[in-house]
């Protein structure tokens, strides 16, 4: 579904993503991990044509993501509150996302309903703009207008960062069985390790802006990931 | 203590992103706040003059006194529309170790950097040691300087507090409103009282007891106390915040459906006007351009040349004061826009829409104008032609190279961010381009053909719009990673 090739991208002579060639396939799920500064929105950022990377190129559907829009069609992204329009109600913000991809309000509706365990009665009819309400609430909009859009392809920047615990349960549930059941391909990055590797089936690990692991997950990789962070936390342990 | 905070606020000012980054900005700005203040350091120095020809015969010193009280009454007025509450700067000091009286102290302190506080000194001081020190002597001056002191600092302080408790209470600020406007009426309309009188009887007599500088001074001592007690036992940044909550409800624009896609996103734009701030004060602004025929065309100086001017900044304003800055309004969410499914052309065509939407109901409230003639109508309408033709192009094209973001929580009065070249640049085309065509057919006597050209080119421009459109969107592709990383830093 996505093809990385040979992307590079520098900033004052310090190279944030450097990636040879990636490739990931459709319906997988990938975690994307690693400290600040390893180079995960950055690389985010190039796959969603909002930078312009030195050199290289970011194929999505055999197309460069540059070149065309198609990509727009199918892809849902949430990096960060940048992405929501703050002076709108939630609600406005949703028949809006909604109607650009054909969908009337009565289904947007019916789809808002779906999700009002998730929203926990905190976001839809509380007579507040979207910059009023608290991080994880707009955390909570930007995924949820994610999901609204039906995207075969889903990219969350920390999703699970500001929300509290009963949400980072449900929104693990949601991924996991979208995935399984519509084919979903998922990029997500988040610095909890527990929620990657259980929610993801394929890790990469970003350092300095190379993905130095690219593991498919299994029974042992959180002790793995474990081990790598607090090496890397630790430079008097050799 | 008090001196880190100093420090932290000058280093606050130099390394904001409001002062500008580049240097050639800098100087341009500069040079433009320096022109205004050498507007008002002039009329600081011809004030002697500019009273002897308004109160011919009388005392200069008098009229000089009995003006005195009026300004201050207009500067409360000024201040409490534009002023602004130094707030949010104490929020990093709040939980450390640091007393609330020092915060508090800090809070006061800083308010008074305001440019507000500047004014009266500059209009005031040239005349006071050219008239008054000669005449009357260097004490006398002095007291005259004392008193102008504690009114300045009474008023900074009371439009503060009043604004401060107006952020709790809406009715305050009515209130207020309503109270200064029945002082303004029962001096000019109902003749109760008169400031002229009051000022005099101070200022007039101040010479003879000078121990009467001490009432604004005590003044502006009690109200900076009040001031400081209020802010004390309200250090709570809810409450001191400009943040009110009311229950905000969600809007339908009906009128735009009938432009579908596209015109949700006109719809969205104009939310986006009402609802912030920045955006509200200066379209706010525009409104008042709207009085401009009233300064030009009741002067038989001003000739056809002026109707023209006048014409494109009525039916045009918004265009050119909200189009400036463009795209920098959106800089909030531009990362969101790029990503979703929205076709920059229609992002464009919205645009369009929006200008000719607001050109045209511009072009209606400038109708009224017919009083002083039918043909000023005629240029209006020419010139209305030529802003949603050539300048909503011009200002898209220059949307095209501006990187700035906008804050769009913070007022429009003196708020220079988002100004850069961009802005100065489009100023030229903007300004100078009807003119250029305008300006050599009227010169050999044929203004009416002069005006047919404009409106050719106006008409010819709204035809062409799709080409327009097309060129646009191709630039757009060019330098919307320049665009969207501008709009990231904040």
């Amino acid at each position: 579904m996505i093809e990385i090739k040979d992307l590079k991208k520098v900033y004052a002579g310090v190279t944030v993503v450097d990636i040879p060639y990636l490739k990931i396939s459709k319906g997988e799920s990938i975690g994307l991990i690693g400290n600040n500064g390893a180079g995960k929105t950055t690389l985010f950022r190039i796959m969603l044509d909002l930078i312009r990377p030195e050199h290289g190129e970011v194929t999505s559907n055999g197309e460069n993501v540059a070149l065309h829009e198609n990509w727009k069609n199918y892809t849902a992204s949430f990096l960060d509150e940048g992405f929501l329009i703050d002076y709108l109600t939630p609600e406005e913000y949703f028949y809006f996302i909604g109607g650009l991809h054909q969908q009337t309000r009565a289904h947007v509706d019916d789809f808002l309903t779906s999700l009002t365990d998730f929203f926990n009665g905190e976001v839809l009819k509380r007579g507040k703009y979207i910059r009023d309400l608290s991080k994880g609430n707009q955390c909570k909009v930007g995924v949820a207008a994610c999901l609204l859009q039906k995207p075969e392809l889903l990219m969350l920047d920390e999703p699970f960062a500001n929300i509290d615990p009963s949400t980072q349960i449900r929104l693990k549930n949601m991924i996991k069985q979208m995935s399984r059941s519509e084919g979903l391909t998922t990029l997500v990055s988040s610095h909890d390790l527990n929620h990657v590797t259980e929610v993801c089936e394929r890790i990469l690990l970003m350092e300095k802006g190379k993905i130095i692991k690219d593991i498919a997950t299994s029974s042992s990789t959180l002790k793995e990931l474990e081990e790598y962070f607090s090496v890397a936390i630790n430079p008097f342990q050799v | 203590m008090t001196l880190t905070f100093i420090q932290h606020e000058l280093k606050s000012f130099w390394r904001s992103k409001n002062t500008s980054k580049s240097v050639t900005i800098r100087i341009v700005m500069g040079f433009l706040i320096l022109i205004l203040l050498l507007y008002v350091v002039v009329l600081g120095f011809y004030l002697d003059t500019i009273l002897e020809q308004s109160f011919p015969g009388e005392n200069l010193i008098i009229a000089f006194s009995g003006m005195l009280l009026y300004y201050f009454v207009f500067d409360l007025l000024m201040r409490f529309q534009m002023q602004e509450l130094p707030t949010l700067t104490v929020q990093p000091y709040l939980h450390l170790p640091v007393s609330r009286n020092t915060v508090v102290t800090y809070l006061s302190l800083v308010s008074l950097k305001s440019v507000f506080n500047l004014w009266p000194f500059i209009i005031s001081l040239p005349f006071i040691l050219k008239i008054i020190k000669p005449e009357q002597g260097l004490n006398t001056a002095l007291l005259f300087i004392a008193a102008i002191t504690g009114l300045t600092i009474f008023n900074n302080y009371l439009s503060l507090y009043i604004k401060r408790r107006s952020n709790l209470n809406g009715w305050v600020s009515i209130c207020f409103s309503i109270f200064l406007v029945l002082l303004t009426l029962s001096d000019f309309s109902w003749h109760i009282i008169s400031f002229r009188n009051l000022s005099l009887l101070f200022f007039g007599n101040i010479k003879a007891h000078p121990l009467l500088v001490l009432i604004p001074l005590a003044l502006s001592c009690i109200i900076y106390y009040i001031n400081f007690l209020y802010l004390k036992h309200n250090l709570y940044l809810e409450e001191l915040g400009s943040r009110k909550i009311s229950h905000k409800s969600s809007t339908d624009i009906p009128l735009l459906d009938r432009f579908g896609r596209v015109g949700e996103l006109v719809a969205n734009e104009v939310k986006l006007i009402l609802r912030n701030k920045r955006s509200r004060s200066s379209v706010l602004m525009t409104t008042m351009i709207l009085f401009y025929g009233l300064i030009f065309y009741t002067n038989k100086y001003y000739g056809d040349g002026w109707k023209v001017f006048c014409g494109m900044f009525m039916t045009g304003i918004f265009i050119i004061n909200y189009g400036q800055f463009m795209f920098g309004w959106q800089a909030g969410h531009f990362d969101g826009i790029l990503i979703s499914k929205i076709k920059f052309q229609d992002f464009l065509k919205a645009k369009y829409i929006l200008f000719t939407i607001v050109s045209s109901a511009a072009f209606l409230l400038t109708l009224p104008y017919a009083y002083f003639g039918w043909h000023i109508i005629l240029v209006h309408f020419v010139m209305y032609l030529w802003n949603i033709g050539v300048n909503t192009t011009i200002v898209l094209f220059f949307a095209n190279r501006n990187y700035k973001r906008i804050d769009l929580s913070r007022g429009a009065s003196f708020n220079w961010e988002g100004v850069g070249a961009t802005q100065l640049l489009l100023g030229f085309p903007l300004f100078l381009l009807p003119f250029v065509i305008y300006g050599p057919v009227a010169f050999f006597g044929h203004p009416d053909i002069a005006l047919g050209l404009l409106a050719a080119i106006g008409l010819l421009f709204v035809l062409t719009r799709q080409y327009w459109i097309k060129q646009l969107e191709e630039d757009f592709y060019e330098k919307k990673y320049t665009i969207a990383e501008g709009f990231r830093a904040k």
